[in-house]
């Protein structure tokens, strides 16, 4: 054994000149012991050396710090910055699987143009130079027919804000980012509402301490982000009771103590009768409500029908059940939170299930308690100086680069000015919803209809259209509307096959990006910087906008010449520098309890409402004729031989935009469609059986059956983000069926954003 | 004292979430279709009617009588004095008896060395300091790692805090080194160490062909010696005889 530690390195000659050893022993030496057999040391790898470099991650949008090791100027292996509070070092699968975003084979590696017809992947490869020109060209040639209105901007990621920047400089207000209409617009509107503060993005709340989850389908182990699911993780551990309300049995259900196997549509039901039992048993904080809240006898009368009776009806939930957690609640409480959906985009009266979320955390007094919802610390980073936007009516916050609804939340019309296409923030169609990042929904279906005004030029940065919508017609029917359509991405999708110009991005992993300005329990700065030269001809966003604003005479709003130095002024009106944010990645500023959680330490809560207060029922909402958006809406039911589709997510997947990654793609290479042992029972399924699934519009098409009693009967599930048609996309093109064809595409009635939750569809073995 | 390096999986913090895997997989480049760890999702009705998950993260298990070192026929297979179970590739051949050897299904042949691969509790990275990539990314922080014999480790404060249970059965019971917390939860079987039908030829090898091997090695120099001896009688009688016929001529 005694070689067997050896750490040193064994050199082949050494290990011939112990072979020759052993052979000189006589036999009685050779024993069974296998390390008897070869008498010499073993040979030890070693830990070859490398480079750090600082990140934030780009492949959820939770963004988490990173280290990005490097060898030989290459990136091979992703790890987490210990000191970012997002993520406390941690990184998830589909982080460390952003090295073969940089790496995949088929990622568009220089700039193209389209030579076939939209859609039919017909490139030439052509020079930098000779496409920014282009579509420079193209661009204005829209502007002068059109007027600069015509141009639509849609975003989606960490590198879509110089993009937003440009279009606003153009003088269009249309610029969105999906993740509004489609996705957490509801849920922040109805915190802003009731309680004047966001409660999105990233998610401020007390997880370690918190003692009762009532988890409202937020699959918070499969939906990950990572700082939110560890510590929610450490909560659970920490004795927090788990109730987890979801047709379907996830694996946070497996963790969770109590599965409420909700009926699809129907948890706002469930969480009005909770709001009944509280007000009506006096389980509230009184003190809180009487210091802090308005609005709670009018509140009461509203819910004095629904009853928990009432809502079994609905939900399938037992009355006696919501009364139970009602009560172990309040006895928890203040340290207990009402989890919301992260995408609640599913119902026509999304809002009233957000308000009922925020009300219930109200009534609970979580704001600003231990265990609760806390507020967080910022750094404040200034903007770099820009000359006014001229002609957009409402502009993107530019201080911000995460989802963010604390200013200018409502925006109001300004005479004279051209309002947004998609309606969002425009008096008489969609006031409510957010224009910073608008209703990507409508902006499409304005973008086919040509209405209310010609919409002829777009510029997208990242996403996928077809997969985050819900009707590829629509998309379909706009994308081939353009005058022009130039798209800068970096991996090829169904979407950008569309383009007329291909601008290849450089990955996060090659390139420098804005500041990432985030507010946890500790106020942070973060940096990405290149972990290595970009591998293709392709540029960062920063430098292509640059580059195309010289050429539209708006290089006013791109006053630096790299990325760096725009970096190094933001840094420097803050007090900081680039040299001291590239110490460790991040600049912290302390977590202080006096500040997170001021009613806890003797402090006084704000509620940035109109009233400075909780309101119950929001003055904002009674104001625009909407104060009943808390009462029940009817939903779809499925009727006899149909069922509610659903869908969602795993861990290792983000949206549509990573099943063309091959180490993503390996853990899950197409999605199922899960169905109850009844259910397939009745209609002869068997487990691993392709089966037919089609919604009214006779949308759908083939996919293979989980049989499993993880869902309930009436209900049918897939995972989000499979069925790919885009032949570029090697890994993933033709497995699996797009659950983007099968959602619904009608609209929440208060705020515009999209209801995907409202299809029923039918199931048949083939 | 000698560490002796465990792993600790909390499977109630686990969250399949392959961080783990992929963390693994862009550490040591091990190729696509093979991984040195896994998670594996069990799912169950349990006695009340209801579904249930359990998920179980592992990998090599480290054990403190590993079958794949005793079958290994080159040596290359061997175990470090603090419990790490290594494949020296300068001397695997890739023959593969290892393989079907591990009731934990932890060994496969990597394709582009043609030699045996596998979990090394990242030994390169834990002789730096380092935490293996697996437990350092970690979502849940599920995976513990370190020294079991050190009474002031993290695992050793959780090995007495908590009911840890190992992959052992009646069959299988080899001193695995990797540990499981599951809130009192009975293993599924589905996670359990099978004897696999085609270690027969491994267990051939280490309890027929090995020790023959040895006797044969043995045999064989006492051949070459008995050979040498004869030879040398031979020789003289030989020349004894022509010295014989010599002086008979």
């Amino acid at each position: 054994m005694q070689e067997s530690n050896q750490s040193g390195k064994a050199s082949r000659r050494a290990f011939l000149k112990g072979i020759m050893g052993t052979a000189a022993v006589s036999t009685a030496a050779l024993s069974l012991d296998a390390q008897a057999r070869i008498h010499a040391p073993h040979e030890l790898e070693t830990l070859k050396d490398y480079e750090e470099h600082w990140g934030f991650c780009d492949m959820c949008y939770w963004r988490c710090g990173l280290k990005v090791r490097t060898r030989d100027g290459k990136a091979f292996k992703i790890d987490g910055n210990p000191e970012h509070p997002l993520n406390r070092g941690v990184v998830c699968g589909k982080g460390n699987s952003g090295i073969q975003v940089a790496f995949a084979p088929n990622r568009l590696k220089q700039p193209m143009e389209r030579t076939g017809a939209r859609g039919d992947n017909q490139w030439r490869p052509m020079p930098w130079d000779e496409a920014l020109d282009k579509v420079a060209h193209e661009l204005t040639k829209v502007k002068e027919k059109y007027g600069p209105q015509a141009l639509v901007m849609i975003g989606h990621g960490t590198w879509e804000k110089p993009y937003h920047r440009l279009a606003h400089a153009f003088g269009t207000p249309n610029t969105t980012s999906p993740v509004f209409g489609l996705c957490c617009g509801p849920r922040g509107v109805a915190n802003t509402l009731i309680a004047g503060k966001n409660l999105t993005g990233n998610e401020t709340i007390d997880l370690e301490n918190c003692k009762y989850f009532l988890m409202m389908g937020r699959n918070i182990t499969e939906s990950l982000h990572n700082g939110e699911t560890l510590g929610w993780i450490d909560g659970v551990a920490n004795g927090a009771k788990v109730v987890y309300a979801d047709p379907r049995y996830t694996i946070t259900a497996s963790k969770a103590d109590e599965w409420l196997s909700i009926r699809p549509l129907t948890d706002h039901a469930f969480l009005l009768a909770l709001i009944h039992v509280v007000i009506k048993g006096g389980l509230y904080d009184k003190q809180f409500v009487a210091e802090y809240v308005t609005g709670l006898d009018e509140l009461a009368a509203k819910v004095e029908q629904y009853t928990p009776e009432w809502q079994e009806a609905i939900t399938t939930i037992p009355a006696d059940t919501v009364r139970r957690i009602a009560l172990e609640m309040a006895q928890k409480a203040p340290a207990v939170f009402v989890y919301s959906p992260r995408r609640l985009t599913r119902t026509s009266n999304d809002l009233g299930t957000g308000m009922s979320i925020s009300i219930l955390n109200s009534l609970f007094g979580v704001w600003d308690r231990k265990g609760g919802i806390f507020t967080p610390q910022t750094i404040k980073v200034p903007e770099i100086d820009l000359p006014e936007f001229p002609h957009a009516h409402v502009s993107r916050e530019e201080g911000h680069g995460d989802f963010d609804f604390a200013h200018n939340p409502f925006a109001v019309d300004v005479e004279g000015k051209i309002q947004r296409a998609d309606g969002a923030g425009v008096p008489g169609r969609w006031p409510l919803a957010n224009p910073q990042y608008g209703l990507t929904n409508e902006m499409w279906k304005a973008m086919a209809e040509q209405d209310p005004y010609p919409l002829k030029a777009l510029l997208t940065a990242g996403g996928n259209g077809f997969t985050n919508s819900t009707d590829y017609d629509t998309v379909r029917k706009a994308l081939l509307n353009m005058d022009f359509y130039v798209a800068a991405d970096v991996s090829p999708n169904e979407m950008n096959s569309y383009a007329d110009i291909i601008l290849p991005e450089a990955s996060y992993l090659e390139r420098y990006d804005d500041l990432q300005i985030g507010g946890a329990r500790e106020g942070f700065i973060a940096l990405r910087e290149p972990a290595m030269q970009p591998l293709h001809d392709t540029k960062g966003s920063w430098d292509i906008c640059k580059a195309l604003s010289q050429r539209l005479g708006l290089e006013a709003y791109f006053p630096h010449d790299s990325v760096a130095d725009m970096l190094d002024d933001r840094l420097k009106k803050a007090g900081y520098s680039l040299a001291e944010l590239k110490e460790k990645g991040i600049i912290k500023k302390p977590a202080d309890d006096a500040i997170n959680f001021p009613r806890e330490m003797g402090g006084k809560s704000v509620f940035p409402t109109p009233s400075g207060k909780i309101e119950l029922i929001p003055s904002q909402l009674q104001a625009l004729g909407m104060a009943d958006a808390i009462e029940w809406a009817e939903q779809p039911r499925p009727k006899d031989g149909e069922f509610h589709f659903t869908f969602g997510r795993v861990g290792f997947h983000t949206h549509a935009r990573t099943q063309d990654n091959i180490w993503l793609n390996y853990f899950m290479p197409e999605n199922l469609l899960w169905i109850h042992p009844d259910a397939a029972a009745k209609l002869g399924i068997s487990d691993g059986e392709t089966v037919e699934v089609k919604d009214p519009k006779g949308r759908g098409g083939k996919i293979a059956a989980k049989v499993t009693p993880r869902i309930r009967p009436d209900t049918v599930f897939t995972v989000h983000g499979f069925g790919h048609w885009d032949t570029r996309m090697t890994t993933a093109v033709g497995k699996g069926l797009s659950d983007s064809l099968l959602a619904s595409d009608t609209r929440e009635k208060h705020i515009g954003s999209i209801s995907m939750g409202m299809n029923m569809v039918t199931v048949t073995k083939v | 004292m000698v560490a002796k390096y465990v792993m600790l999986a909390d499977t109630t913090r686990c969250i399949n979430c392959k961080a783990c895997e992929v963390a693994c997989r862009a550490e040591w480049d091990t190729p696509l279709g093979y991984s040195r760890d896994w998670v594996k999702e069990v799912e169950y009705v349990n006695a009340k009617g209801l579904p249930e998950v359990q998920l179980f993260p592992g990998r090599c298990q480290h054990c403190d009588d590993p079958p794949c070192v005793e079958v290994c026929p080159s040596g290359a297979s061997w175990k470090r004095e603090d419990g790490i179970v290594l494949v020296d590739h300068a001397i695997c051949s890739g023959c593969e008896l290892c393989v079907p050897a591990c009731p934990y299904d932890a060994r496969w042949l990597n394709p582009v060395t043609n030699t045996i691969s596998k979990c090394t509790f990242c030994q390169p990275r834990i002789d730096k300091g380092l935490q293996p990539a697996c437990v350092e990314t970690c979502v849940g922080r599920a995976l513990i790692f370190g020294d079991a014999n050190d009474p002031n480790s993290e695992v050793s404060q959780l090995l007495k805090a908590k009911e840890w249970q190992t992959l052992v059965t009646d069959e299988v019971n080899i001193g695995p080194n990797h540990y499981y917390y599951t809130a009192g939860k009975a293993i599924p079987d589905a996670v359990m160490p099978k004897l696999n039908e085609r270690h027969l030829s491994g267990t051939l090898m280490e309890n027929i062909v090995n020790p023959l091997g040895t006797l044969g090695i043995g045999g064989m120099m006492a051949v070459f010696l008995g050979a040498g001896i004869k030879k040398l009688i031979d020789r003289r009688q030989d020349v004894s005889n022509k010295e014989g016929s010599h002086e008979q001529h």
